[in-house]
């Protein structure tokens, strides 16, 4: 272990890329999500189907794809940012549609009374969907959507092969220097299980917080 | 299922165009076939049955009748497996088949896919026999695995987009964006001698080539043989300088077995003065590389060999 300890300033400083590309990769696909699963929801058929689209589109193609297409293949067509925004914002597009998913999941659990209610007291699509059913089908939710942040945790390791040098990147670089693949990524595999459990905990707290009594 | 299939259609053909871009120019199959392949083979030389001692490394793999190598899929003119034939060629791929020759008597190879990052642990578990993946020898990996050779010496060099200007030595990639392959020892070498240099790294030298060309780095660190290959398939890119590393490749083998390193040893001498390694040369990457095939490197005169 003491070669991880030898290179402790470069392991935080792939542990900071990572942390920054699981949050923010999160935030994006969460406000993707939400918008996916109302138009999958949404009474407008056009909407429907565009949000099935999205789903199947990113659902069903490899992340390692999409993210060297965007890198090498946009700039063709004269899109061009730096690695860790292209990563952050692919990351972002293919989580959103497992968040689409697991929320709809959640839409669908809620009650047809409960949306049937709101919109007979008058509230719009939009308001019924965000002040009645989202709140419930988010609590119904929490566990699945703590499933998805450990694997988009797992997943931004992948932005490596675009140059973007996070654990997995410092954990291959010191391993060239020292040789030592075993107690190398040993530990930097602690430190993801670390930050995995870490959602587990804080989901599982949340769970608890917010279940609702049927 | 319709959505899917329809989905997967359009990025295939998305995949297609993309790819007919790039092969314009260069030949999409590498290395067609080669005559004089069997010609070095048939000069390889055979161990002698005293050679194989009983209880041995070499005695093991003759009797499994292959020897496993762990190595590359992807490296052009070392160990690069032909999409059409499947074979793997290259000065890395021959060196393995004429090291089986020695021990077996047939240049039986069974190639490992092994990662920079796993080489050792392959070693060390048995997994593989040897390793011949540009493995450079150092006193940090010498303390995991042994090597012996060294069989080849590399280097180096800095490739730049034609026309890129003040770009002439290592020193020059101070504070600038430099693109490296990721697991190689360009980046050691670029972090001591330019330490503000920012590293860019990519899975595969293509990938690299790539990110050149589009500016994501202004200079391109690789091996010299790989960077004149590219340089003369694509004329936008140029190399300059020399090279300003030395790498000694070794052949990795597990720590401790001496009975097999010297063993090893033997058939590098042998195989350098039947000619045999200068003729793998020929064939790899004496295709690009003008001249005669350079002088092999002394055996064991790098620290850690």
């Amino acid at each position: 272990m003491s070669v991880l300890l030898d290179h402790l300033p470069v392991i935080w400083q792939g542990l900071v890329v990572t942390l920054q590309l699981t949050v923010a990769s999160f935030l994006g696909a969460a406000v993707l999500g939400v918008l996916v699963t109302a138009m999958r929801v949404s009474p407008v058929g056009v909407l429907r189907a565009l949000g099935t689209a999205y789903v199947e589109a990113f659902q069903n193609l490899p992340l390692l794809v999409l993210l060297v297409l965007a890198f090498f293949g946009l700039p063709e067509i004269g899109i061009k940012a730096e690695p860790l925004v292209t990563a952050i914002v692919v990351i972002s597009i293919y989580e959103a549609a497992y968040i689409a998913e697991a929320l709809r999941s959640g839409v669908n659990s809620v009650g047809k009374g409960q949306g049937e209610a709101a919109r007979a007291l008058g509230l719009t699509f939009r308001q019924s969907l965000w002040y009645v059913i989202l709140p419930q089908a988010l609590r119904t939710v929490v566990q699945p959507l703590g499933n998805i942040i450990i694997a988009l945790t797992m997943n931004t390791l992948l932005a490596g092969a675009i140059s973007v040098v996070d654990l997995t990147e410092e954990a291959k670089r010191i391993n060239l220097v020292e040789a030592q693949p075993i107690p190398i990524f040993v530990g930097v595999g602690l430190i993801y299980a670390l930050i995995a459990s870490g959602v587990g905990f804080v989901t599982g707290r949340l769970e608890r917080r917010l279940v609702m009594v049927r | 299922m319709k959505k899917m299939v329809a989905v997967v259609a359009v990025s295939l053909l998305g995949l297609a165009a993309c790819s007919s871009t790039n092969t314009s120019g260069s030949p999409a199959v590498p290395g067609e076939a080669k005559p004089a392949a069997a010609e070095w083979l048939a000069k390889a030389p055979v161990a002698d049955a005293a050679a194989i001692l009983p209880g041995s490394t070499m005695e093991k793999i003759k009797k499994r009748g292959e020897l496993i190598v762990g190595g590359s899929l992807d490296a052009p003119l070392l160990s690069q497996q032909n999409p059409v034939s499947g074979e793997i060629e290259g000065f890395d791929a021959d060196m393995g088949k004429a090291l089986a020759k020695y021990i077996i008597g047939e240049p039986k190879v069974k190639i490992v896919n092994s990662a920079s990052e796993t080489r050792e642990a392959l070693l060390g578990n048995g997994t593989v026999d040897v390793v011949f993946q540009t493995y450079t020898i150092t006193p940090e990996r010498a303390e995991q695995v042994a090597f012996a050779g060294p069989y080849y010496t590399s280097g180096l060099t800095i490739a730049v987009k034609k026309g890129t200007t003040g770009i002439a030595k290592p020193e020059d990639l101070n504070g600038k964006k430099v693109i490296a392959g990721a697991n190689t020892p360009a980046i050691a070498a670029i972090k001591k001698l330019a330490p503000k240099a920012e590293i860019v790294t990519f899975g595969s030298d293509p990938e690299c080539m790539q990110a050149l060309k589009q500016d994501r780095g202004v200079a391109y660190v690789q091996d010299e043989t790989l960077l004149i290959a590219n340089a003369k398939k694509d004329p936008s890119i140029e190399v300059v300088g020399n090279p300003f590393t030395q790498d000694p490749y070794g052949i990795g083998l597990k720590h401790g077995d001496e009975q097999f390193k010297t063993f090893v040893n033997d058939w590098l001498k042998k195989t350098q003065s039947a000619g045999v390694w200068q003729q793998v040369w020929k064939n790899s990457i004496g295709t690009v590389v003008q001249g005669e095939a350079p002088a092999p490197p002394q055996i064991g005169s790098v620290p850690g060999s």
